[in-house]
């Protein structure tokens, strides 16, 4: 085991935790790190709950074992809020009913944060493909792509929906 | 629990001297979409793991005649990779159907290898293209045919000191088209009930010059469908010959129920996604032949 434990970024921040290869990043962000906006439904990679972005890609927390983030940098559902309040995809989950139980939407928002950080301008079936492996069991997934075109719309610069 | 240890070496004489020494004891880590379940499962309970990722094993590169993708090369590199869009459509496709993106972007081609499931989704086109494996160990280098690399669910020939380092096809001639179809019970995050991929390479003259058609998920391994190949080798095609040769692919697949699909069901989708794959390939080799 690496001496002085895992280090990597989270959400911008140094963060160090103790770890070995027989748990995974989720459960370290989690319950080392106390980060639980993470979600785990499953641990075995289908549902994308614990979706959070690594070194700029939407990976499945529960995936990764806990020494492979080491030198990484992590961003999960915490850090997509800044000082000036939400982040414009969370509103606009929020505005057009994108969740219920809200039990997919962390990972459900990163994922789409990669997508809208890598697209502008999403078309319906990219917004589709980039949430393919996260599962919501309430919405039916079409205020999803509601609230993905708006939210790009708004960070676009305040045109209406593409 | 016991204590397992891990590595994430920088250079690939270490990773092998590792494996040299503990053998079966240790166990590569690619993208761990695989070993994370097997691991949990209590499948595999390694001593050792040994992480790739410092490698730089992920290189995709046209060398001479062939194309040399890197063992760690992840799927969503391969499916954004301009190397592979141009020459290894079939793979491409294999990969755009793979899972969902955050798997996509962990899961490597080794891993989905070694992993040696009947279903593994990139196996169908790389048979179908000819690949061979390179596999390392501290003793040297050995090159094989794709084809002999696999020997039943999950077992490969793979020794226990070897790391899969490489996978090598050589340039598709001009001429070629390539289809995959995967059947899954969804579009995404799907494991193939039945796959195909087909692969015709035209002569001048439209005759058949290479024939190759893999099944996957009804075999204990991907499998070719020699007789339909044969069928179809020298010939120029047309409708009735390609629905012919997929009839012949059938005898190729001896496939077994489970949760996902019935035997039954399996042995009746073969020749219908084989004549499918046969047709779009021969349409796109002929798109091919005419602008090549
Ligand atoms: C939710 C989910 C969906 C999936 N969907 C699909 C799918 O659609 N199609 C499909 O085919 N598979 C699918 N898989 C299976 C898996 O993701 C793939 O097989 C993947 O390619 C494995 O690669 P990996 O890098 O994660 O392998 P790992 O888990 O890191 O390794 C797998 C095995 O190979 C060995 N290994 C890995 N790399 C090497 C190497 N270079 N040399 C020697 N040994 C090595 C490891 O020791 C281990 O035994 C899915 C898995 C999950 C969890
Ligand atoms: S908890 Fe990771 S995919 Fe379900
Ligand atoms: S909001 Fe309940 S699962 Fe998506």
């Amino acid at each position: 085991m690496a001496e002085g434990g895992i280090r990597c970024t989270v959400n911008g921040q140094e963060a160090r935790f103790e770890a070995g290869p027989e748990r995974t990043l989720l459960q370290a962000l989690r319950e080392e790190l106390g980060l639980t906006g993470t979600k785990d439904g499953c641990s075995s990679g289908d549902c994308g709950a614990c979706v959070v972005i690594m070194d700029g890609q939407p990976v499945n927390a529960c995936m990764v074992l806990a020494p492979q983030a080491e030198g990484a940098r992590i961003r999960t559902v915490e850090g997509l809020a800044a000082a000036g309040g939400l982040h414009p995809l969370q509103r606009a989950f929020g505005e057009t009913w994108a969740f219920q139980c809200g039990f997919c939407t962390p990972g459900m928002l990163m994922s789409c944060v990669a997508l809208l950080e890598a697209n502008d301008r999403p078309s319906r079936d990219d917004i589709l493909t980039a949430i393919a492996g996260n599962f919501c069991r309430c919405t039916g997934y079409q205020a999803v792509v509601k609230a993905v075109q708006q939210a790009a719309a708004e960070m676009r610069g305040g045109e209406g929906p593409a | 629990m016991s204590e397992m240890s891990y590595m994430a070496p920088e250079r690939l004489e270490d990773a092998l001297a590792a494996k040299a020494e503990h053998g079966a004891h240790a166990r590569v880590v690619a993208g761990a979409t695989d070993l994370i379940l097997r691991m949990r499962d209590g499948v595999l309970r390694p001593d050792l793991l040994i992480d790739l990722r410092r490698l730089a094993l992920d290189a995709i590169e046209l060398d001479g005649d062939a194309l040399r993708l890197g063992a760690y090369a992840t799927h969503g590199q391969l499916l954004a990779d301009p190397l592979v869009a141009a020459h290894l459509p079939a793979l491409r496709q294999a990969c755009s159907e793979f899972a969902g993106p955050p798997i996509r972007n962990r899961g490597t081609l080794g891993g989905n290898l070694v992993n040696a499931s009947p279903a593994a989704d990139l196996v169908p086109p790389l048979l179908a293209y000819d690949a061979c494996v390179i596999l390392d160990s501290a003793d040297g280098r050995r090159e094989l045919p794709l084809a002999a690399f696999f020997t039943g669910p999950g077992q490969t020939v793979l020794r226990p000191d070897e790391i899969l380092t490489e996978v090598r096809l050589p340039l598709p001639p001009a001429g070629t088209g390539a289809e995959f179809i995967k059947l899954g019970q969804r579009r995404s995050m799907a494991i193939s009930v039945v796959s195909v991929a087909a692969r015709l390479s035209l002569g001048a003259a439209g005759e058949v010059q290479v024939a190759r058609i893999a099944l996957g998920a009804v075999a204990p391994t991907v499998v070719r469908a020699a007789a339909a190949e044969e069928a179809l080798q020298g010939h120029a095609p047309d409708a009735g010959r390609l629905r012919a040769a997929a009839g012949l692919a059938g005898g190729a697949a001896t496939p077994i129920s489970d949760p996902r699909a019935s035997r039954e069901y399996r042995a009746r989708m073969v020749p219908v996604l084989v004549r499918r794959a046969l047709e779009a390939a021969w349409s796109a080799s002929r798109e091919a032949a005419a602008h090549g």
